[in-house]
């Protein structure tokens, strides 16, 4: 990277309006810069772009922008290639127009982050810059880019599947940031919604494209499943809307219809009228009960009474006259549609009409010639389903085939993300956790926290300085952890919810001379006495009372993630226990306003004490930390006297009346550089004396019934408890601390 | 001396509408001199058949709302300083036990657990109060009755009655009354016709369904008759809800728009 200086009389050979943009100096040091990236070996691209690129920004934001894409343009170009460093300048030089000097300064921070955590994934990232900042702010930029390192974590693979926008997650977590309404950020008032309409919700599910890509467009149920599209794309603006009408719709249907219709001797064309039926009585029936779904449903019917008669406009002029009586019935066909649902409109109860007036009008429309294209048919409109629910379809029948398959294979994939595993064809399962990990967290990606005191029995001394403390960032995670942990546990979260609304945690104080209390305080009393008799005047607080208790307590929740806590149990391993139960936890501290700190440990040997911080006293609860928690990965030991010492520290800058280190363990210390056992155990024991008389308390659960063994010697007996049915972890962890804050 | 409980006397019927057959059990509690427990969500129609039942029975009625920070002594009473010394002031439990009165205690569980305690040998065949701290024992005058109320939606491991409380009473179980019955009291404590009250009751019932779905309880009967008397005032059905029953039910922006959702179907 030499470069030779360009000399002044060569300042001429820049255009007037470079000179211009760089005035004085500034045109000496872009020269400079100019001619150390055209010496580079970069090739003659890179100095082109950045010679149009860095007057134009220049002309905008001023010079010192303009000079800082130089260096950031040959790191791009030396650790990735030299096309993207042009691609960078190209890029830039279209953000630096929209947006204002402090913003441009932190976009070229953040690729630069990028390039620094995930070098493979500029190129794709840059090739959407101008797609992402159309739909995003600046933050949202921001917070869309962290969540993909921290989605994705240290597999690049995955990485540049998130960036490309390849994985559903992306598209998903893209479409939150930029605000739009779709499901995921819609489900939870939709299903309050719809048990609040109808009573009871089916289990809803999130249908996302196939692998080919297909994705559903309708809303869809069957075998007891309600399938929502993931977004309306077309319907931008009213999504919230769409969906009410969609669910609505569904809750009419398994509200008001009968069993399944038999497909019989029906045509495509047969069963798709028969259906149409079928939902304005259903439709009929629940506006008679709740008559304000007409304005619900109303603003979807959007077809006019004219056009071209085809089969797809007849169908949807039919449901809107069936609909709206007052929609003007032009068309022959539609008009005896809707003259023979209202003949029967005594009769909406019975599911069998639907049938004897769709096969009178399948018969009608059949003989027209009109033609059915039962491929392509979309349900109108938009807000209905596609039918499927309706009908028994015999199993050699692919009619319709896609949704027939779609449905089991979606249902069969949730089950298994909600069973903890991951999402299929991406991250296989820990087969080996050893090896695995040694490839995805080396020692050296750790970064020096600080050094720990350790204490050798044998010797007598505490060694100052002895374990290194590493912090490591969590594997890739579940950023919809939150939803899962509601699913999986909605009993647990319920009765803690209920159990934390009652806790009060603090002491309470005996007060003397108050205006009022239970009461007299008997030397307040005698002195109001003298006073009286003294003809003076009397203080009259005589009373004594007791103070509301005061909530003060802090948490620093450590959970083993030592590799036996790999180790499965009957529903999930141990380390997807731990990390429901602190996700209970602290969704429960969060509700009390409790300060928590959650970090996992492991370690390997006492040069590398590995801290995962998966959230910290300030910081706030949130997708971050379902994230943390979800990427969190079973590997090497357990020192649990340095996990003890550093959560000390941690807690020894909180204010609060009590504060407690709770550590979750399924075993005993144990490390690969200590062979004697009992030195260990030793060190936790005075690890745990140390914070006693610093007034933070210990408290360990331990897990499994090969725990207990030394617990107690190390945290002195009544503050351990062992849990053996791990399963009931996630429920107990929260009951255990209400009782020790209590 | 039963003049000093003539305040507590109510004096026009309150009304009250039957769902059962509550009030020949109540009759029959009082006439053996039983205490009573009433379970049942909050606005219900509790404390409106206790005040019902005391009209009909013609006692008066001593009304203590119970909190967390009451105490014992906020119930049978305590010393007090005045010119001459200290003197003695019976706490509202103790003047109800003294000259024949009904003592209700709302939401008794809300109460501190030693707070219960007392009521103990008052609802067993001794039907004495004990006061401690004056050296009394106070003997129940034969009209007094106990009766206690609570939610058992509040239920939960830290607050709950005690087994051996539990015990000493009958107990009857009080619910949101039928559609029908209700759109009746919601007409003729709201002054509506039974049209909108039909529409109120109707939506009342659907935030029901979302008790222990995100509500801890769904719009009490109290709550409808109110959103019914701001429609009389004028307000339109949605503005009433929102105001009456939404923004109080809940915080959570999700159920609010569930809520909404359920009061734009029904109108």
């Amino acid at each position: 990277m030499r470069w030779t200086p360009v000399p002044d009389g060569d300042q001429a050979r820049w255009p007037d309006a470079t000179r211009a943009a760089f005035p004085g100096d500034a045109l000496d040091r872009f020269a400079a810069m100019h001619a150390r990236l055209a010496g580079a070996g970069y090739g003659g691209e890179v100095p082109r772009v950045f010679a149009i690129t860095a007057r134009q920004v220049a002309e905008r934001l001023g010079t010192e922008p303009a000079l800082a894409l130089g260096p950031a343009a040959s790191r791009v170009a030396i650790k990735a290639r030299p096309r993207i460093a042009a691609l960078y300048l190209h890029t830039a030089a279209a953000i630096a127009r929209k947006l204002e000097s402090p913003a441009f300064a932190r976009w070229q921070e953040r690729m630069l982050d990028v390039l620094r955590a995930a070098p493979e994934s500029l190129l794709p990232l840059l090739e959407r810059m101008e797609m992402l900042t159309e739909r995003l702010p600046p933050e949202a930029l921001d917070a869309w880019i962290d969540t993909g390192l921290r989605f994705a974590g240290r597999d690049a693979a995955k990485r540049l599947a998130f960036f490309r926008l390849e994985t559903p997650e992306a598209r998903r977590l893209l479409e939150r940031h930029a605000g739009e309404d779709i499901f995921r950020t819609l489900e939870q008032a939709l299903v309050a919604g719809h048990r609040a309409l109808w009573g009871r919700v089916p289990p809803l599910r999130e249908a996302l494209p196939d692998a080919t890509g297909h994705t559903p467009r309708r809303s869809s149920f069957g075998m007891g499943v309600l399938c929502l599209p993931s977004s309306f794309p077309d319907h931008r603006g009213r999504e919230a809307l769409l969906y009410r009408a969609a669910m609505a719709h569904v809750g009419a249907h398994l509200d008001y219809g009968g069993a399944p219709f038999e497909v019989g001797q029906l045509k495509p064309m047969q069963i798709a009228v028969v259906s149409l039926i079928e939902d304005a009585r259903v439709e009929t029936l629940a506006m008679r009960d709740m008559p304000g779904l007409r304005r619900l449903w109303g603003a979807f019917h959007e077809i006019g009474p004219d056009g071209v008669a085809t089969a797809p406009s007849l169908f949807a002029r039919l449901a809107r006259a069936l609909f709206d009586p007052d929609f003007p019935r032009k068309h022959g066909w539609v008009a005896k549609g809707a003259a023979l649902f209202e003949a029967q409109s005594g009769r909406l109860h019975d599911p069998a009409i639907s049938r004897q007036i769709g096969n009178l009008l399948g018969n009608d429309l059949g003989q027209t010639r009109v033609h059915f294209n039962a491929k392509g048919y979309m349900v109108q409109p938009v807000y209905r389903d596609d039918n499927v629910g309706l009908w028994n379809f015999p199993d050699d029948m692919h009619e319709p085939p896609e949704q027939q398959h779609e449905l089991p294979i979606e249902t069969r994939d949730r089950r298994r993300a909600e069973a903890g595993e991951g999402p299929p064809n991406r991250d296989p399962p820990e087969k080996a956790p050893g090896s695995l990990s040694v490839e995805e967290v080396a020692p050296q990606d750790g970064e020096q926290l600080m050094v720990l005191p350790e204490y050798d029995y044998a010797a007598r001394v505490e060694r100052p300085d002895w374990v290194a403390v590493n912090r490591y960032v969590p594997g890739a995670g579940d950023p919809g952890f939150w939803q899962r942990l509601q699913e999986r546990h909605p009993e647990a979260l319920r009765r803690t919810s209920a159990l934390v609304s009652q806790a009060s945690v603090g002491q309470r104080r005996r007060l003397k001379r108050q205006a009022e209390g239970e009461t007299l305080d008997l030397d307040a009393a005698i002195d109001a006495a003298i006073d009286l008799r003294g003809g003076r005047l009397p203080d009259h607080r005589v009373y004594e009372g007791t103070s509301a208790p005061n909530r003060s307590i802090s948490v620093h929740l450590l959970l083993d993630s030592s590799r036996s806590t790999g180790d499965t149990t009957g529903s999930g391993s141990v380390l997807e226990l731990e990390r429901d139960a602190a996700g209970i936890l602290a969704l429960a501290m969060d509700r009390l306003g409790d300060p928590l700190a959650i970090s996992a440990f492991s370690s390997r040997g006492r040069e590398d004490m590995r801290i995962t911080e998966v959230k910290k006293f300030d910081d706030r609860l949130g997708m971050a930390t379902g994230m943390g928690l979800t990427g969190l990965r079973p590997a090497w030991s357990t020192r649990i006297g340095a996990a003890i010492r550093y959560g000390g520290r941690s807690l020894e800058q909180m204010a609060s009346h009590r504060r407690l280190v709770l550590l979750l363990t399924d075993g005993e210390p144990s490390d690969i550089d200590v062979p004697d056992r009992a030195y260990l155990v030793a060190d936790a024991r005075r690890a745990v004396q140390m914070l006693s008389a610093k007034g933070i308390d210990c408290f360990c659960i331990a897990l499994g019934d090969t725990a207990g063994g030394r617990h107690a010697e190390i945290f002195g007996r009544g503050r351990f408890v062992t849990i053996e049915d791990i399963a009931t972890l996630p429920e107990r962890l929260t009951a255990l601390f209400l009782r020790l804050s209590n | 001396m039963t003049n000093t409980l003539d305040a507590w006397r109510i004096g026009q019927e309150p009304a009250y509408h039957a769902a059962g057959d509550e009030i020949t059990g109540y009759a029959a509690a009082y006439a053996a001199r039983l205490p009573v427990m009433l379970k049942g969500p909050t606005g219900c129609g509790k404390t409106r058949f206790v005040e019902h039942m005391a009209w009909r029975l013609g006692r008066p009625l001593v009304t203590v709302s119970c909190h967390e920070d009451m105490t014992a002594s906020d119930l049978v009473g305590r010393y007090l300083l005045g010119p001459e010394g200290t003197h003695w002031q019976d706490g509202p439990l103790t003047l109800a036990v003294r000259y024949g009165g009904i003592c209700y205690l709302d939401e008794v569980v809300e109460a501190r657990q030693d707070t219960t305690v007392i009521i103990h040998a008052l609802t067993d065949n001794r039907r004495v109060l004990p006061l401690e701290k004056k050296g009394e024992l106070v003997s129940a005058h034969p009209d007094f009755q106990l009766v206690i109320s609570y939610n058992p939606g509040y239920q939960s491991v830290l607050k709950d009655l005690k087994e051996s409380t539990k015990q000493r009473f009958c107990a009857m179980d009080f619910d949101y009354p039928a559609p029908e019955i209700e759109t009746t009291i919601v007409a003729a404590q709201s002054g509506l016709d039974d049209g909108v009250s039909r529409q109120l009751v109707q939506i009342g019932g659907k935030s029901r369904n979302l008790r222990g779905h995100g509500l801890d309880e769904g719009a009490s009967t109290r709550m409808l008759i109110h959103a019914g008397r701001l429609i009389r005032e004028g307000l339109p059905l949605r503005q009433a809800c929102a105001l009456a029953l939404i923004t109080p039910l809940t915080d959570d922006p999700d159920i609010r728009v569930a809520l909404q959702d359920a009061v734009d179907a029904c109108a």
